[in-house]
């Protein structure tokens, strides 16, 4: 979003950024996404190990920004349940990206909900290590072949997965946000305004 | 008999003195130490205490340590672990003993010993063991390493100390304190204009023994969190700061009676009264040279400390030895 | 066999291996120089260490969570903690990414704003960096002359939007109205303070004359040198591949910067050079910050030249809903690389925000660096990493 861009420069940029995206679907076999900007390719989760063993090679996305997961359920102890109902699932991502124009995918897979397992890629992206071990203690989902699955943040022995849905916040429990009043009593808002505390 | 019973007194008063000094003066640098660190970083250092530029700051520090719980940790060696602040300070008043301020035995020295450098030598190492003991009665793994450092330190860097020195005394002809400011009075300068390179491994070395910055590996706060101090606190952990700062006094003077002229200054007649008062001068620049130095550099890596020791000081003060003798012999 | 020579040899081989042991030593979490609550468990023989196992967690605040049940403004209030000493930066790729979801544009004068405020940010971040670093080497003078500095930007920070470090100033569409006098001038001062412009001109003078004070009192330290030169030496691969960004990754030899290729600010229209390392060790990691101050000061005087007139916010609801839909933005903070991947259903709140901040990936690479290290050398190597515990834990 620059101050002043161009509209040409503007389409330039969705066609680099399209092309882009096809590149890394068809290397990894999956299906492309772009959604503002962001490149997305879906993955089987069989194919999560390969994938990402091509974007680290082949693609040149060798820097590993992130990974992490989003816990997609229609049953949620905290924020917003989904309009629409959604498939039960983990959904598994890694950010890689190159070096040299700032290129980013985000490789993504679909894990199931109630036993999620995948391959562990600590070994294609070493700092995956750290971000497998998050994710397992945060969503309960099991790296196989992680050299060291244990908990990252949390105490040794802290029960359940605090990132998942069905986890709830305690301290909202005891003491909905005051933020729900502010929401209510706002005006001049032509329909009238979700009373829905976006705490629990 | 009369004779006897004064010589007794004066030197039971001189003990005194010496015992009394060694506070005042650890006192008197660590004000000096805080309040120039203060301005060379733009800051003001101590104000409150005292009322007028916080001259008693250390004074209400010293008050606040010997009111502070003295605590022993539980797995401690209790006898080590006590009496290492107590040899840490016994090493530095025993030191200043020797030292001449003034041409008259009489009030100008405690005792002036006909191996003078050899014992300065020997009881400024004392205070090392001392360290070493703290270090490793604390049950502390950080004191532990900041004690075998401390140790290390001291084995590498004693040798450049003592081999700066013989240059001097070569010059000298005598190891008497006395007898080699008598020499450098006589002759009108001092050592330090032939023996530059032995003054300046002395100074180096000296920095290494009292554990200052670019040589603090054994206190090392950010490494070893305070080494071989970590454990103590209330006066004893006073002890160690008192000694550090009466350390570098003792260290300045027989640096400055080596190789400034101690007490000489050339064209005033070293018979008066203002003796002493030079050689405190010349010791407080070598203080403040210090502390600038602790103030302004990072700390060596120990492996780097030892190679300068080993590799440079050390041949290097062979080296000028040789020279000396060689000179000597020659002239 | 068992009674031959070699036997005897290998048995005493193995009865000398069995004498000495490593020695555990635990540093932290209550340390002076992890910079928080960061605990490492290091073996050691002797002053080497043979394995160091970073444990963190111990401010773990769990702010992805939170983020689910809060509304997006009020997100913005917890984000700017999370790298505390560049609060400023940590807000505006978050709200850059609840904006691309709306379709909303901040106007230009916001986004420049946005802008001088962030390199402001990232000129106090390096100056706590540059006051702290030759701390843990042993040179504490540096600290003051890096601290005054900083004061003197986080003045101007706190000008600007009331807070010193948590500023909290960023709307989705623009950033806050200020009002720069009393009660009676609301409407006309509905801007940035007057005087702001000219201050900071002068507040970048006296950075870039301090940077020069900086240099001359380190950069030419024998010992400073000696103590950083070829130490923790980082290859661009390892570091990319643990996810190390930022500052690290460019001392390096990685001439990746994301300002010069992503465009959440309007960093196109400045000139500046992105500064890169050459051997990866300690002391280009120290340059490259020293380097990135200056640019930064280079920066934020281009830009209050010409900031462009325009309001300070865009059109936006009174209640922010953001469209269904996800976005991951990230921006170069001090640091490295921040980023937010941002999941809306179409709520008051996000459905998942997951935070990539700079400093949990510039950890991770602590096993690998510090393997073989010496104790001394740790300390060395861990600060010019330059994390802030609040960064790794979130």
């Amino acid at each position: 979003m620059t101050a002043s861009p161009s509209e040409n420069s503007v389409s330039e940029a969705a066609a680099a950024l399209d092309e882009f995206a096809d590149r890394v679907a068809g290397a990894v076999g999956g299906r492309a996404e772009v959604s503002h900007g962001t490149v997305k390719v879906r993955v089987a989760s069989s194919a999560w190990k390969e994938a990402l063993t091509v974007t680290s090679g082949d693609l040149g996305l060798v820097f590993l920004s992130w990974l992490s997961a989003i816990d997609w359920t229609n049953e949620v102890a905290v924020g917003d349940e989904p309009d629409e109902p959604v498939e039960e699932r983990y959904e598994l991502l890694c950010a890689v990206s190159n070096l040299s124009d700032g290129n980013l995918a985000i490789i993504s897979t679909d894990l199931d909900h109630d036993s999620p397992s995948i391959a562990s890629v600590a070994d294609v992206y070493p700092g995956a290590n750290w971000h497998e071990r998050e994710a397992a203690e945060m969503f309960g989902i099991d790296f196989v072949g992680h050299p060291d699955l244990t908990k990252l943040y949390l105490p040794d022995s802290f029960e359940g997965h605090p990132l998942r849905k069905d986890f709830p916040l305690l301290s909202r429990e005891v003491k909905p946000w005051p933020g729900k009043v502010d929401v209510e009593d706002m005006p001049e808002n032509g329909s009238s305004p979700s009373t829905e505390n976006p705490g629990a | 008999m009369s004779l006897e019973l004064t010589f007794w007194w004066l030197l039971a008063i001189k003990l005194a003195v010496a015992a009394a000094v060694v506070p005042v003066i650890g006192m008197v640098i660590g004000y000096a130490e805080m309040k120039l660190s203060a301005h060379m970083q733009s800051r003001v250092g101590p104000y409150f205490a005292g009322g007028r530029f916080g001259w008693a700051q250390l004074i209400a520090d010293g008050v606040k340590f010997i009111q502070k719980e003295d605590i022993i940790p539980e797995k401690a060696d209790r006898p080590v672990f006590k009496w290492a602040p107590a040899l840490v300070m016994l090493g530095t008043m025993a030191l200043l003993v020797i030292v001449p301020l003034h041409p008259s035995s009489r009030y100008g020295i405690v005792r002036d010993l006909e191996v003078g450098i050899f014992y300065a030598l020997a009881i400024s190492s004392v205070s090392t063991i001392g360290v070493l003991m703290a270090g490793w009665s604390s049950a502390n793994k950080y004191s532990m390493i900041g004690g075998l450092r401390a140790a290390g330190q001291l084995i590498a860097y004693e040798l450049p100390l003592v081999l700066a020195t013989v240059g001097v005394v070569i010059q000298a002809g005598t190891m008497s304190m006395q007898g080699i400011v008598s020499a450098q009075v006589a002759q009108g300068w001092p050592f330090a204009l032939t023996q530059f390179i032995g003054f300046a491994i002395f100074m180096i070395a000296t920095l290494a023994e009292l554990t200052r910055l670019p040589f603090d590996m054994p206190i090392a706060e950010s490494e070893l969190v305070m080494g071989y101090v970590t454990e103590y606190s209330g006066f004893r952990f006073l002890f160690f700061f008192l000694a550090e700062f009466a350390n570098m006094f003792s260290m300045s003077v027989i640096a400055a009676t080596l190789f400034l002229g101690g007490y000489g200054l050339w064209g005033i007649n070293p018979e008066t009264l203002l003796s002493p008062i030079i050689l405190f001068a010349k010791v407080g620049v070598l203080v403040f040279l210090m502390i600038w130095l602790r103030w302004t550099l990072p700390r060596l890596r120990e492996d780097q400390l030892q190679t300068l020791a080993w590799k440079w000081l050390i041949p290097i003060s062979i080296l000028n030895i040789i020279v000396t003798a060689v000179l000597k012999v020659v002239i | 066999m068992e009674g031959t020579f070699a036997h005897h040899l290998s048995e005493a081989a193995v009865s000398v291996e069995l004498e000495t042991e490593g020695m555990t030593l635990n540093i932290g979490p209550q340390h002076p120089s992890t910079h928080g609550v960061l605990r490492l468990i290091a073996t050691v023989d002797g002053e080497r260490a043979t394995n160091v196992r970073p444990v963190i967690g111990y401010m773990h605040r769990g702010y992805e969570k939170l983020s689910e049940v809060r509304t997006y403004p009020q997100i913005i209030t917890i984000i700017n903690r999370i790298d505390w000493v560049s609060g400023f930066a940590n807000e505006v790729p978050f709200v850059v990414a609840a904006e691309r979801l709306m379709g909303v544009e901040a106007p230009p004068r916001a986004q420049w704003i946005r802008l001088v405020l962030t390199e402001m940010a990232r000129i106090s971040s390096h100056l706590v960096f540059m006051a702290s670093y030759p701390l843990e080497l042993g040179a504490a003078t540096p600290l003051f002359f890096a601290l005054r500095e900083r004061e003197r930007v986080l003045d101007l920070l706190e000008s600007v939007t009331g807070g010193r470090f948590h500023p909290n100033f960023n709307r989705i569409g623009g950033v806050k109205p200020v009002y720069a006098a009393g009660p009676t001038t609301k409407k006309a001062g509905m801007d940035i303070p007057s005087g702001f412009l000219a201050e900071t001109r002068d507040a970048m003078t006296k950075v870039l004359a301090t940077c020069e004070e900086i240099e001359n009192l380190v950069a030419g330290n024998e010992v400073f040198l000696a103590r950083t030169k070829n130490v923790g030496v980082l290859p661009v691969d390892v570091g990319a591949s643990y996810g190390v960004s930022g500052p690290n990754l460019r001392a390096s030899g990685a001439g990746f910067d994301l300002r010069t290729v992503s465009d959440y600010l309007p960093y196109a229209e400045f000139d500046f050079d992105v500064p890169v390392g050459r051997n990866g060790d300690c002391w280009d990691r120290w340059w490259v910050r020293l380097e990135e101050i200056r640019q930064s000061a280079r920066i934020i005087t281009q830009a209050i030249d010409g900031l462009p007139s325009s309001p300070l916010q865009a059109k936006v609801p009174r209640i922010i809903k953001v469209p269904a839909g996800e976005t991951y933005v990230r921006a170069e903070n001090p640091k490295g690389e921040m980023g937010y991947h941002l999941v809306s259903l179409g709520g008051l709140g996000p459905y998942r925000l997951k935070i990539r901040s700079a400093s949990f990936s510039n950890l991770s690479i602590l096993p690998w660096i510090l393997e073989e290290a010496l104790v001394p050398d740790f300390i060395a190597i861990m600060g010019s990493l330059d994390f802030v515990l609040g960064d790794v834990d979130r």
